[in-house]
C-alpha cells in the first residue's frame, strides 16, 4: 500500500477506513499481553449522565459522535423537559429564567448563563 | 405551543411539590415517634439540633419534636459541600433568607454535628477534591437509580435513614421528571448493564411496573450501607475534638505534568478555634523557582480541611496552569491530627490540581520524600536527595539505607531537613519499591529499583477537556506520562507493576476513529510540548458538517525519547481524550472554603 496514494475523496475515506481497522487489529493483539498499549475503549467519564438520548457530554458509546450537531440544537429540549438535569439547568423548578436572554440557542448561545446550584 | 407546555409543566410541578410537602410532614412525624403503619418498625432516633441559630433559621419549616429533632435535618448527615448545597437550595426554592455570616455559622454547625466520620468521608473525598475517577458502582439498581444523572459520589456523600432516602427520591421526582422515569421503570430502568458505557437495557417508553423493585433495591442498599446510624459516626461523635493543628507541617506534593514538589506549610490560628491561616513554600525537586502561597482555611468535624490560598507573585497571563493562581484546598486530616492528604485545585472545572500530603513536623527525625521515583539496577554514583525534618547533625553513609543491593557511597551534604547522597545500585538488586530508612525514621516505598522500562502510560487514562471561550471558559486537560516495569506476574498493566516516574516524551494528538472522515483532530484543540491540552472554542462551527461543535475524541499520544521496546521502536503511551461541550451547571460549593 505504501506506493498508493489517495487522490480523491472516496479514496481518502478508504484510507481512513483502513487506518481505523488498524486500531482494531491492535486491540485484538492485546490479548497476548506483550504489546505496549492495552485495548482502551471509549468510556463515560465520572459524572456524565448515563441516560442517553443522545447524551450531553458523551453518547452511549462514550464518544461525541452521537451528540446533537451542534449541541445548541438540543439545549432547549434539555432545559424545558429537564432531560439532562445535572448538566443543563431545568426550566420547571430551579431556573425558570435561565434562557430568557437567549431566543435561539444556535445563535445566542453566548448569552446562556452558567449556574451554581 | 411553548405556553401550553409551560402551563402543563407548572401544573405538574404544583402536584408534585404538594406530594413532597406531604412527604416532608410525614418525615417530621416519623422522627417524632409517630408510626407510618401499624407494621412499620419503630422510627430511628434522630440527632437533635441544639444550635439556636439553626433552630431559628430552619425551624420555621422543619418542625421540632419533643426531643429537639428538626424534621428531615435530624435524620441526615453529610459533608460541608452537601450541607452548603442544601442551604442554597432552600434559598433558591423554599424562601429561606439568611445572611452569608449566618449561613457560615449554620454550615459549620451542621457539617460538624451532622457530618460524616473520617472513615466515612475518606472514600468520597474525591468529590470535594474534584477528582475524576472511575467509580465502582455496587449494583445495577444503584446504577439505574443514581448514576443515570450524576456521579455516585454525590449520593454516597450522604447518610440517612431509609425513610429519609425515600423522601429524598420523592424530592427528586418532584423536581426532575427524568428522575421519575429512572426510579419507576420507564426509560433506562433496570440499570445500564454490566459495562458502564453500555446503553441501558430498559425498553423506551415501557409502562411503569406496578412494584418499584429498582428503586426499592436501591433504597434498601442505601439505607443499609449509607444509613444514619453507623459505628463510625457513633465513635467519632464521642471522639471528635477541636483541631489543634497550628505549627509546622512538611509537604510532599505532586503537580500533574510538573512533577514532585517538597516544602513546608505553617498553620497559624485564625479568628476562631476552627479557623486558620496558612503560609506554604513549595520547591520543585527538579530545580526551578519555589512557590510561596498564603491562605486561610477552616476545619469541619475535627478533620475536614477546606481552604483557599494564592501565590505571592502575580499570575502570568495566558497560563491557566500557573501555580500562583488562587486555589481551593480540600484535605482529610487524620483523626490523630498528625498527617493529612488531599488536593489543591483550580480551573473552570477544577481540572488543575496538586496532590498534597502533609505530615506534622516532630522533634524526632522524620523522612517524608525523595527527589527520585526510581533508580536503575547496575547504575553507579546516582545522586539522591532525601527530605526530612529534625535530621541528626552527624551522619555517616551507613546510617541511610535503601534496602539490599543499594549502597550509599557518600553523603554529599546534609542539613536538618535534607540529605544529599550518592548511591550505587548493584546489578543484582531486586526490582521493586524500597523503604528509605534513617535510624528509626522510615519512608515507606520511597524509591523504586528497576532493571527495564517495559511500558509507559499516559495519565489520566481517560480524560476530558471542554470547549470554551470567554463566556463559558475552557476546561483544559493536563496529561502526564508514567513509566512502568512489569511486576512479578510478567504481565503489563497489572496491579503489581512498579511505578518508575515520568520519562522524556514528545506529545501529539491522533485521530480516534469513531466516525470516518470527521477529522476531529483538526478541530478539537492543541497539545503543548508539556502535555497540556487546550481545547478549541465552543459554539457551532460552520466549517464542520451540520455545524457540529468542535467536539470529538482523540488519542493523546506520548512517544518516549529514549526508552525503546524489544523491537527497538520508541515506547508509546496513549490515552483516550474526549473533547466535549461545556456544562451549564457547576455542582460546586466554593463557599465552604471561606
Amino acid at each position: 500500500m505504501k506506493h498508493l496514494r489517495a487522490v480523491n475523496k472516496k479514496a481518502r475515506r478508504v484510507d481512513s477506513y483502513v487506518a481505523s481497522l488498524g486500531e482494531d487489529v491492535i486491540a485484538l493483539q492485546n490479548g497476548g499481553g506483550n504489546n505496549q498499549q492495552p485495548a482502551q475503549r471509549p468510556h463515560v467519564p465520572m459524572g456524565c449522565a448515563l441516560a442517553f438520548s443522545p447524551g450531553w457530554e458523551v453518547d452511549s458509546a462514550g464518544g461525541t459522535a452521537g451528540l446533537c450537531q451542534p449541541v445548541e440544537r438540543d439545549i432547549y429540549d434539555c432545559y424545558v423537559t429537564c432531560f439532562w438535569p445535572a448538566q443543563v439547568p431545568d426550566h420547571l423548578n430551579n431556573y425558570p429564567d435561565w434562557a430568557s436572554k437567549c431566543a435561539a440557542a444556535t445563535k445566542d448561545w453566548r448569552n446562556l448563563d452558567l449556574v451554581f446550584p | 405551543m411553548e405556553n401550553v407546555m409551560k402551563q402543563v409543566a407548572i401544573a405538574l410541578a404544583v402536584i408534585l411539590i404538594s406530594g413532597t410537602a406531604l412527604a416532608q410532614g410525614r418525615g417530621g412525624r416519623g422522627g417524632g415517634g409517630g408510626g407510618r403503619a401499624a407494621a412499620a418498625p419503630a422510627p430511628e432516633e434522630g440527632f437533635p439540633v441544639t444550635d439556636p441559630l439553626v433552630v431559628q433559621k430552619c425551624g420555621t419549616c422543619h418542625t421540632k419534636d419533643d426531643k429537639g429533632n428538626l424534621s428531615r435535618i435530624s435524620w441526615t448527615r453529610t459533608t460541608p459541600e452537601g450541607w452548603e448545597e442544601a442551604i442554597k437550595r432552600m434559598i433558591r426554592l423554599n424562601g429561606l433568607t439568611i445572611t452569608p455570616a449566618e449561613a457560615k455559622s449554620v454550615l459549620k454547625y451542621l457539617s460538624t454535628n451532622h457530618g460524616l466520620a473520617p472513615e466515612e468521608a475518606k472514600p468520597v473525598m474525591y468529590m470535594p477534591e474534584h477528582r475524576i475517577i472511575d467509580e465502582v458502582i455496587p449494583n445495577d439498581a444503584v446504577r439505574a437509580t443514581c448514576t443515570n444523572c450524576h456521579a455516585l459520589g454525590r449520593p454516597f456523600s450522604w447518610h440517612r435513614t431509609r425513610e429519609e432516602w425515600q423522601l429524598m427520591t420523592t424530592l427528586h421526582s418532584a423536581l426532575y421528571q427524568q428522575a421519575e422515569s429512572a426510579f419507576r421503570g420507564g426509560r433506562n430502568a433496570g440499570g445500564g448493564g454490566a459495562a458502564a458505557a453500555a446503553p441501558a437495557s430498559g425498553s423506551e417508553g415501557a409502562a411503569p411496573a406496578a412494584a418499584t423493585p429498582v428503586l426499592d433495591q436501591t433504597l434498601d442498599y442505601l439505607g443499609k450501607n449509607y444509613g444514619l446510624h453507623t459505628p463510625e459516626w457513633a465513635s467519632w461523635r464521642a471522639r471528635m475534638r477541636a483541631p489543634k493543628i497550628t505549627g509546622r507541617w512538611l509537604v510532599s506534593a505532586h503537580v500533574l505534568g510538573k512533577g514532585k514538589y517538597y516544602g513546608e506549610l505553617t498553620i497559624g490560628q485564625g479568628v476562631a478555634e476552627d479557623e486558620f491561616t496558612t503560609t506554604v513554600k513549595l520547591t520543585p525537586v527538579g530545580g526551578g523557582p519555589a512557590i510561596s502561597r498564603t491562605g486561610t482555611g477552616l476545619v469541619y468535624a475535627g478533620y475536614s480541611w477546606r481552604g483557599r490560598s494564592k501565590g505571592t507573585t502575580a499570575v502570568a497571563k495566558d497560563t491557566p496552569d500557573d501555580l500562583a493562581t488562587e486555589m481551593r484546598e480540600a484535605i482529610w486530616i487524620s483523626p490523630d491530627q498528625s498527617s493529612g492528604e488531599g488536593r489543591w485545585f483550580w480551573g473552570e472545572y477544577q481540572e488543575f490540581g496538586i496532590d498534597v500530603k502533609i505530615v506534622r513536623a516532630t522533634p524526632e527525625p522524620l523522612l517524608y520524600m525523595t527527589d527520585k521515583y526510581s533508580l536503575k539496577a547496575g547504575s553507579q554514583a546516582q545522586r539522591v536527595k532525601v527530605y526530612g525534618n529534625s535530621l541528626p547533625a552527624t551522619l555517616t553513609a551507613a546510617d541511610l539505607e535503601f534496602g539490599a543491593g543499594v549502597k550509599v557511597k557518600t553523603i554529599v551534604s546534609h542539613t536538618a531537613t535534607e540529605i544529599v547522597a550518592d548511591v550505587d545500585v548493584a546489578a543484582t538488586a531486586v526490582p521493586g519499591k524500597r523503604d528509605v530508612t534513617l535510624g528509626r525514621a522510615v519512608l515507606l516505598g520511597g524509591l523504586a529499583i528497576y532493571d527495564k522500562v517495559d511500558y509507559i502510560k499516559v495519565l489520566p487514562e481517560a480524560s476530558m477537556a471542554r470547549l470554551g471561550s470567554d463566556v463559558h471558559p475552557k476546561g483544559y486537560q493536563q496529561l502526564e506520562v508514567m513509566a512502568y516495569q512489569k511486576g512479578e506476574d510478567s504481565k503489563m498493566h497489572t496491579a503489581d507493576d512498579i511505578e518508575l516516574g515520568p520519562v522524556d516524551v514528545a506529545w501529539s494528538v491522533e485521530e480516534f476513529y469513531t466516525v470516518l472522515g470527521d477529522d476531529d483532530r483538526e478541530f478539537v484543540g492543541s497539545m503543548s510540548g508539556t502535555g497540556l491540552f487546550t481545547p478549541n472554542v465552543d459554539g457551532p462551527n460552520p466549517q464542520r458538517k451540520f455545524s457540529r461543535n468542535n467536539y470529538g475524541e482523540v488519542w493523546a499520544v506520548a512517544t518516549a525519547k529514549n526508552e525503546k521496546d524489544k523491537d527497538g521502536k520508541p515506547l508509546i503511551g496513549k490515552s483516550y481524550l474526549v473533547v466535549t461541550v461545556p456544562t451549564y451547571i457547576r455542582w460546586d460549593q466554593p463557599e465552604v472554603t471561606k
